[in-house]
């Protein structure tokens, strides 16, 4: 294969170009109830080339390998298009030519588990919920993700990674008269299909919420003091920092350029971040982004203050900053863009209960229900919370949406667990999705955010 | 294709084949520089087989192992997805004009000058950030069957989306212009992205409450988002969606009608056809408030003993059809965008929301963000409103609808008109 995609390359006139093949193999398969919905395994593949000339880049994606050559031709037109019209000329970070296959470690790798047993395995999980007299019904979905990827560059680089994700996931729905309430659930990761098995308690705990938020009281509107469990506290680390770490979301913005500057004290003392896909074991795994740049630990701000960010190759030389090897594609449609790998809160030293008592009377939000950012505003839901009153959590809540303007919060947060907990599904869509994505975080306490409610 | 049908009907009772390949050129600017241009060709199709009313699904980009994929089809029918519908006979659909021919001389460079007219507009006007990109695509789907359809559907399309950003952040004011082929962004437009954003800078604390919202048409997606999942077919048919009794009922205020329009070809991606081959025609969901339909697939139709609506529709080869809809309209009323603003007096203009994909959408829930909110008084802009939300159910502040704007834009979700509110909760960090 290598030598297929050097030959592509070989005809290429410019001043960089690489190439990236990769085959993607998705085993899908859907409950909605108990009706088997969906059930497909199937293999498709495509290439992603880019190309850097006179100081412009740019990049076609091609699923024929008969269109290999007008692809090349096309991305060289643009590249020198973008060219003579810029006023600003892309560099790219310099970075070691790399020769090296990555296979991952598996615990049971997916492609030898049968069909009929990743069904029946669903089918067993689905049962849980739908045993309940409440619950209306389920939409559960089991995937296997499998991405074969060979990178080839001019400066020499030949590169195999292969990314395995395995994930089951989907929502309960709960249902008393007119009402309805969902809770969600999700599982995997990237250590192979052992990281499904033996997981009833998951399905017996999330059942036991959709039904317990039928008789849960819509939160009240208003500016509330908080803690945020360790997932809802990673999605705000990915929403509202995370991603104002990667560089080309802040590249033109002089603005948010001159806020998210390095040395600059953001956070409070307790605070401490970090990106790191190197970690073994978690979902978002990997040796090397799809620029051929190896991953490395990239610590985005160490007690309160901006130390670093996420970058590609260009956007490392355009800020004059190290390398870290986060430029991710979704898979072969896509050139890559800058993506959080592994993102998490470090974790402090206070346990969940003194962090329950210095709360006092608030607020305790659980699980994420979707997030969403635009420059120093947040939004996210959580699937449902707790009144705390002296410390002890009371009446459940429902219907909970948080706000906050970035800059304020993390200056308002002052108490960081030590209970760091990664997620096993994350996710990300910044244009392209990011199954992939991991991020996580201890509990940590908020002193006030504005809360949505009817 | 044909080949591959051949195959096909060799080993199932009913085949349907759904492909498609496109060609998308795309220019960015950001901060009103030239940044990126990219290109993308794809192609792919998608073969569903049944056999003894089991279903069975695979999908390939290429089609150079097509006994691979049958195999793959094959193989899934075997997890028994049930499936007791036909596959349709249809033809003499039709004519809609959805490829214009013009698409074929829009190259990058047309579309990098058009980018950089826009940024001239602003120059000088404006210290927002101002980001514009361009895009063109022309595809083709075409889907067949084992009972003798043969329906291909070419079509073209071109955008320009322009942003005005405020400082530090990425909330905007934007506004799309759309087109079968290239069409210039109109004056009108980019007057108004310049004026509402100069007039919205000042940064307002209006105290949480109850108050007036004034939903753009980009906006709006967030409310009828959850009138869509309630009436959609799978639904109704799991018991799940809180319409599923109401058929006839008034359930909204009835100045509101919301229509599927597949057939309207004044816009890209009109369709005669959804993607089982079903015929499409155009569906009141909601006529003056009323609930009039719910919407199907073939598959649905099947399990509700119902007529499938010609909404059988997929994000791609990579999935099923669902049923969907894809051409949503709301009814234009009467009023321009400076007499709702000064029928609404007071209150909140959610110009830019986050977050409308959180919450209990089945139920009719939503608890969003504004970014930007921007705040009226006395019927003019006179700020922006940060770190604040809406809420509500859409099935109570539906009801309160008391202004509808006379301009349908292109959006999220449909085409829509601005839609002004009465008595919506609204929570801001005081």
């Amino acid at each position: 294969m290598f030598d297929k995609l050097k030959s592509i390359l070989a005809g290429a006139d410019t001043d960089y170009a690489d190439i990236r093949y990769e085959v993607k193999k998705e085993t899908k398969i859907g409950f909605s109830g108990r009706e088997l919905t969906l059930m497909s395994s199937s293999s498709t593949d495509g290439h992603v080339v880019r190309v850097l000339k006179g100081g412009g880049f740019s990049s076609v994606a091609f699923t024929r390998p008969e269109d290999a050559e007008k692809a090349l031709k096309t991305a060289t037109e643009n590249a020198i298009l973008i060219s003579k019209r810029t006023k600003k000329p892309v560099e790219l970070a310099r970075t070691e030519a790399v020769k090296d296959t990555v296979q991952p470690v598996l615990d049971e790798d997916p492609s030898q588990v049968s069909a009929d047993e990743k069904l029946a395995l669903l089918r067993e999980y689905n049962e849980i919920p739908l045993g309940n007299e409440k619950v209306a019904t389920t939409s559960l979905a089991y995937t296997d993700l499998v991405r074969e990827k060979f990178f080839v560059s001019t400066e020499g680089t030949e590169i195999r990674e292969d990314l395995v994700t395995v994930r089951i996931s989907g929502s309960i729905v709960a249902k008393d008269g007119d009402l309805t309430q969902t809770a969600r659930l999700g599982f995997g990761g990237s250590d192979g299909f052992g990281k499904l098995r033996n997981r009833k308690g998951l399905l017996e705990e999330r059942t036991g919420i959709a039904v317990d938020l039928l008789k849960a009281e819509p939160v009240t509107a208003g500016t509330h003091r908080v803690i945020l469990d360790q997932r809802l506290a990673g999605v705000f680390t990915h929403e509202a920092f995370g991603h104002f770490s990667e560089a080309d979301l802040i590249e033109d913005s002089p603005t948010m350029r001159e806020k998210m500057q390095l040395g600059a004290e953001l956070g409070t003392e307790v605070l401490s971040i970090i990106d790191d896909p190197t970690v073994p074991h978690q979902l978002g795994h990997y040796r090397y982004d799809d620029e051929g740049v190896a991953a490395r630990p990239t610590q985005l701000m160490k007690d309160g203050v901006l130390v670093g960010r996420l970058h590609s190759r260009r956007t490392a030389a355009a800020f004059g900053e190290p390398l870290s090897g986060h430029s991710i594609a979704e898979d072969y449609r896509f050139a890559p863009i800058i993506r959080m790998g592994c993102i998490f809160i470090e974790p402090g030293e206070t346990g969940f209960d003194e962090l329950m008592q210095r709360l006092g009377d608030g607020l305790y939000l659980v699980n994420p229900m979707g997030g969403q950012t635009s420059g120093e505003n947040f939004t996210f839901g959580a699937q449902y919370g707790f009144v705390v009153k002296g410390g002890k959590k009371q009446q459940m809540l429902r219907d909970i949406n948080i706000s906050g303007n970035l800059y304020h919060t993390l200056e308002s947060i002052t108490g960081v667990g030590s209970d760091l907990k990664l997620g096993e599904v994350g996710g990300c869509g910044k244009g392209q999705l990011n199954v992939r994505s991991c991020y996580g975080a201890p509990h940590i306490l908020i002193e006030d955010v504005v809360i949505g409610g009817r | 294709m044909e080949r591959l049908m051949e195959i096909a009907k060799k080993v199932a009772d009913r085949v349907e084949i759904y492909s498609e390949s496109g060609a998308y050129d795309g220019v960015s600017f950001e901060n009103a520089r030239l940044k990126d241009i990219d290109s993308s060709l794809q192609s792919g199709a998608g073969l569903l087989l049944i056999k003894d009313g089991r279903l069975g699904y695979a999908y390939t980009r290429n089609l150079i192992d097509r006994e691979g994929l049958v195999r793959n089809a094959l193989a899934s029918i075997k997890g028994g997805v049930e499936a007791g519908y036909d596959l349709p006979l249809t033809k003499d659909l039709p004519e809609l004009k959805t490829y214009d021919a013009g698409i074929e001389d829009l190259t990058s460079t047309k579309m990098v000058d058009e980018c950089e007219r826009i940024c001239g507009e602003f120059a000088g006007k404006t210290e927002g950030q101002l980001n514009v990109s361009a895009g063109r695509d022309a595809s083709t789907v075409r889907v067949m069957n084992s009972s003798g359809t043969d329906l291909s559907s070419r079509s073209s399309s071109y955008y320009a989306y322009t942003a005005l950003y405020y400082p530090g952040s990425y909330s905007s004011i934007s506004r799309v212009t759309l087109g079968k082929k290239f069409v210039p962004a109109s004056p009108e437009d980019l007057d108004y992205i310049l004026g509402t954003y100069n007039g919205s800078l000042k940064e307002v604390k209006p105290a949480t409450g109850r108050t007036r919202v004034l939903f753009l048409p980009e906006t709006i997606y967030a409310l009828i988002w959850r009138l869509k999942a309630a009436t959609q077919g799978k639904s109704v048919y799991e018991q799940v969606s809180p319409l599923k009794d109401k058929l006839g009922e008034k359930i909204v205020s009835d100045r509101l009608t919301v229509l599927d329009r597949p057939l309207d070809d004044t816009w890209p991606g009109a369709r005669a056809f959804d993607d089982e081959g079903t015929a499409c025609r155009d569906v009141p969901i909601v006529e003056d408030g009323v609930l009039r339909n719910f919407y199907y697939d073939r598959y649905y139709a099947w399990k509700m003993n119902a007529e499938s609506t010609g909404h059988g529709f997929r994000p791609g080869i990579v999935s099923r059809v669902t049923p969907s809809l894809e051409h949503t309209v709301i009814k234009p009323g009467t009023e321009s965008f400076a007499g709702l603003l000064k029928k609404m007096g007071k209150g909140i203009i959610a110009a830019g929301v986050m977050g409308a994909h959180s919450g209990n959408i089945l139920n009719g829930d939503f608890s969003i963000g504004l970014s930007p909110g921007l705040y009226v008084e006395d019927g003019e802009i006179v700020g922006q409103v940060k770190d604040a939300m809406v809420a509500g159910n859409i099935y109570d502040t539906l009801q309160n609808v008391i202004g509808i704007g006379d301009r349908l834009y292109p959006a999220s979700m449909g085409k829509f008109p601005a839609v002004l509110l009465d008595d919506v909760s609204f929570a801001a960090k005081g």
